[in-house]
């Protein structure tokens, strides 16, 4: 039982990682109509960002939730440096090509080339971490549930959980957010009632980026920083959009849920007696997307925006 | 005169065999020179060969038939470990079989994973097919990395003979390799420049005839159902065809094809890893495709040199030590901002099917069909 307590902190906590990277998949998805290849590496992008600052803020006083103030700050400098990049590669990339969905998706294999070129030129292949010292599992609910999570684990769930309720704030109570759900729902219409797309798309850019950076320096924070960590993910990230639904916001949130859960809970198979390896975590969630396709290819959540 | 017109070049097309015949003579010139090792040089072909192997298996699915298959590193992979796994010294299954048996191990794996791919993929949207091709090859790498009982893990596959390593005359040479004429000798070669000849004659063989099989099949009656699948998949279905028999077809042939080209790649480097496997590789042919032309075998080929040419000559570029970038980061900037320009201003790609498209009958004068 404790076993499986464990599992579910340890999916809490990768969970909160895809939802944050997969509300921008998706978002790019339904307004700018494209499986966007370069997202994982504007995951990479925001945790070299916040890497960088680290070393600038890193010696701030005060703790927040366990991590240094500075972390915070960090994490503001990564999140602002994707929004920056990504809307300059829109303007500068996407937006003067004349080419369908598939043109597009292939580009951005491109830009993933050359922004994981320019970090690994920078920084090297070598593994990183952030300068933060690990604290061991949190005393109390290790004595009363003998689950073990580290105050660095509640940091990326409480983390993730604002950012989220902030989306959910700015699509629901802005005009800004209503303007970007109609965008996404149909954006020929909403250009027609007046919106200016154009400009609700490049909200989209930095809403979408800026998320994708926090999972990005979650994900280093959780294990370790190299210019593939994003890429490794991306395909998580998509099998968690896919099962949400292409185009909706809360369901990639449900489908980041869920693919993050059963990424931690798969050494339950071998629980069971089904001799599967950790290893095979990301293979579940391939086969996964793969069956949801097949199944219901509008994803679970439909066309819930 | 029309453009298209059997025979006549565009000046285009005039201008790439150009640049790749001054290519040719510089290498030549480097190698006279003693700046090229021979060996090297014969291996460059080879590797070339290899990948316009792939680009045309690739093409078979998304140049003729539109499918967007992004698990070719699976493909290449399966091939590749297929025969290595029969034939290698350092199989943790057998090893020891002929290579020319062992060939169709490779093929056999390919078969049965394009079938296992292609059934629940091809009926998919164009980007879903993407993505859930992608996956699948990961999950065969993933596989590939863990069953180390079976393919040795992440510490590869080593001990793999030559093509020819047990055939009577060309495995039992003896090195150097004297040719002798009349009792003087005229050829002195090292072991290293025979194997690498013998591995080019292999790929140019192997090259020649999936060319000239691609190009028959590709006029046929079978190519132009396919071309109309993928200009409009509803009209194929309404003139009674089955669109879908049709593309698992071109799905399996493309994935022999690339299969083909892991095994020539196993018996060429000696050694297969999971790295192979990597999305890089698939990247990589996809760049020579849409680069020669989306739908041209010529154009494949094109993109193919072109692929060797950014990965070999970005490690000379660095040697000299004359750049503030390492080879792979340098490679990868390469390959990305080659992707962003071709879509950006050559879409069609620099050899798009022109002639290809046009079966001899039609222009008066051909062989008949």
């Amino acid at each position: 039982m404790a076993q499986i307590l464990q599992y579910l902190a340890n999916g809490l906590v990768f969970s909160s990682i895809i939802i944050l990277g997969s509300i921008g998949l998706s978002l790019v998805y339904s307004i700018a109509d494209f499986a966007n290849f370069a997202h994982g590496d504007t995951m990479t992008l925001g945790a070299y960002g916040a890497f960088v600052a680290f070393g600038v803020f890193g010696g701030l006083g005060g703790t927040v939730l366990g991590l240094p103030i500075g972390f915070f700050l960090s994490l503001a400098v990564g999140m602002a440096l994707a929004a920056v990049v990504a809307v300059l590669t829109h303007i500068l990339v996407y937006k003067p090509l004349d080419t369908d969905s598939i043109g597009l998706l292939i580009t951005s294999i491109g830009v993933a080339f050359v922004y994981r070129a320019v970090l690994q030129a920078t920084f090297g292949t070598d593994f990183l971490q952030y300068d933060i010292s690990r604290s061991g599992p949190i005393p109390v609910l290790l004595d009363t549930l003998n689950v073990a999570v580290t105050q660095r684990d509640v940091a990326i769930i409480v983390s993730a959980a604002v950012l989220v309720a902030g989306l959910h704030l700015l699509l629901q109570r802005t005009t800004l957010g209503r303007k970007m759900r109609a965008t996404a729902d149909n954006p020929d219409l909403a250009r027609v009632s007046g919106i200016r797309t154009d400009r609700v798309i490049l909200v989209m850019w930095v809403v979408g980026s800026a998320l994708a950076a926090a999972g990005g320096v979650f994900l280093a924070l959780y294990s370790q920083l190299d210019p593939r960590i994003g890429f490794n993910i991306l395909l998580v990230v998509f099998a968690a959009v896919i099962l949400g639904g292409i185009g909706s916001v809360y369901g990639a949130m449900l489908g980041g849920l869920l693919i993050g859960m059963l990424h931690e809970l798969t050494p339950l198979l071998s629980d069971v007696g089904l001799p599967v390896s950790n290893a095979y975590a990301p293979a579940v969630a391939f086969v996964i997307m793969v069956a949801v396709l097949l199944v219901r290819p509008r994803g679970i959540a439909g066309d819930m925006t | 005169m029309s453009t298209l017109d059997v025979g006549t070049y565009s000046p285009r097309e005039k201008g790439v065999v150009g640049l790749l015949g001054a290519l040719a003579a510089l290498l030549l010139v480097a190698v006279l020179t003693g700046f090229l090792a021979p060996a090297y040089l014969l291996y460059l072909i080879g590797l070339s060969a290899m990948y316009m192997l792939l680009s045309m298996g690739l093409n078979v699915q998304w140049g003729y038939g539109g499918m967007i298959n992004f698990s070719v590193a699976a493909f290449f992979g399966l091939g590749a470990y297929g025969t290595a796994l029969l034939t290698a010294s350092g199989s943790p299954i057998s090893g020891g079989v002929s290579p020319v048996i062992a060939l169709f191990g490779g093929l056999g794996l390919a078969a049965v994973l394009a079938v296992i791919i292609g059934y629940p993929t091809l009926k998919l949207r164009d980007d879903y097919l993407a993505i859930a091709s992608l996956g699948l090859a990961e999950v065969v790498r993933i596989f590939i990395l863990n069953e180390s009982q079976w393919t040795a893990g992440s510490a590869g596959l080593t001990g793999i003979p030559l093509f020819f390593s047990d055939w009577p005359v060309l495995g039992d040479l003896t090195y150097p390799y004297v040719f002798n004429v009349g009792g003087t000798p005229v050829f002195n070669m090292s072991q290293s420049v025979v194997t690498s000849l013998l591995n080019v004659v292999l790929v140019t063989v192997i090259v020649a005839a999936v060319y000239l099989f691609l190009r028959r099949i590709h006029q046929s009656p079978w190519g132009r159902v396919l071309r109309t699948i993928r200009t409009d998949e509803d009209l194929a279905e309404t003139l009674g065809k089955n669109t879908f028999a049709f593309k698992m077809q071109a799905f399996v042939i493309g994935s022999l094809i690339m299969a083909l080209a892991g095994v020539f790649y196993s018996h060429l480097v000696l050694f297969v890893s999971p790295q192979d496997l990597q999305p890089i590789t698939t990247f990589y042919v996809w760049v020579a495709v849409i680069l020669g032309g989306t739908g041209s075998d010529r154009g494949a080929m094109l993109g193919g040199f072109t692929i060797v040419a950014i990965q070999q000559g970005t490690r000379f570029l660095t040697d000299t030590g004359a750049l503030p970038i390492g080879a792979a980061p340098l490679r990868l900037m390469l390959v990305g901002l080659l992707i962003i320009f071709i879509v950006r201003l050559r879409p069609e790609g620099i050899l798009p099917p022109e002639r290809e498209l046009i079966w001899p009958d039609s222009m008066g004068g051909g062989r008949d069909e």
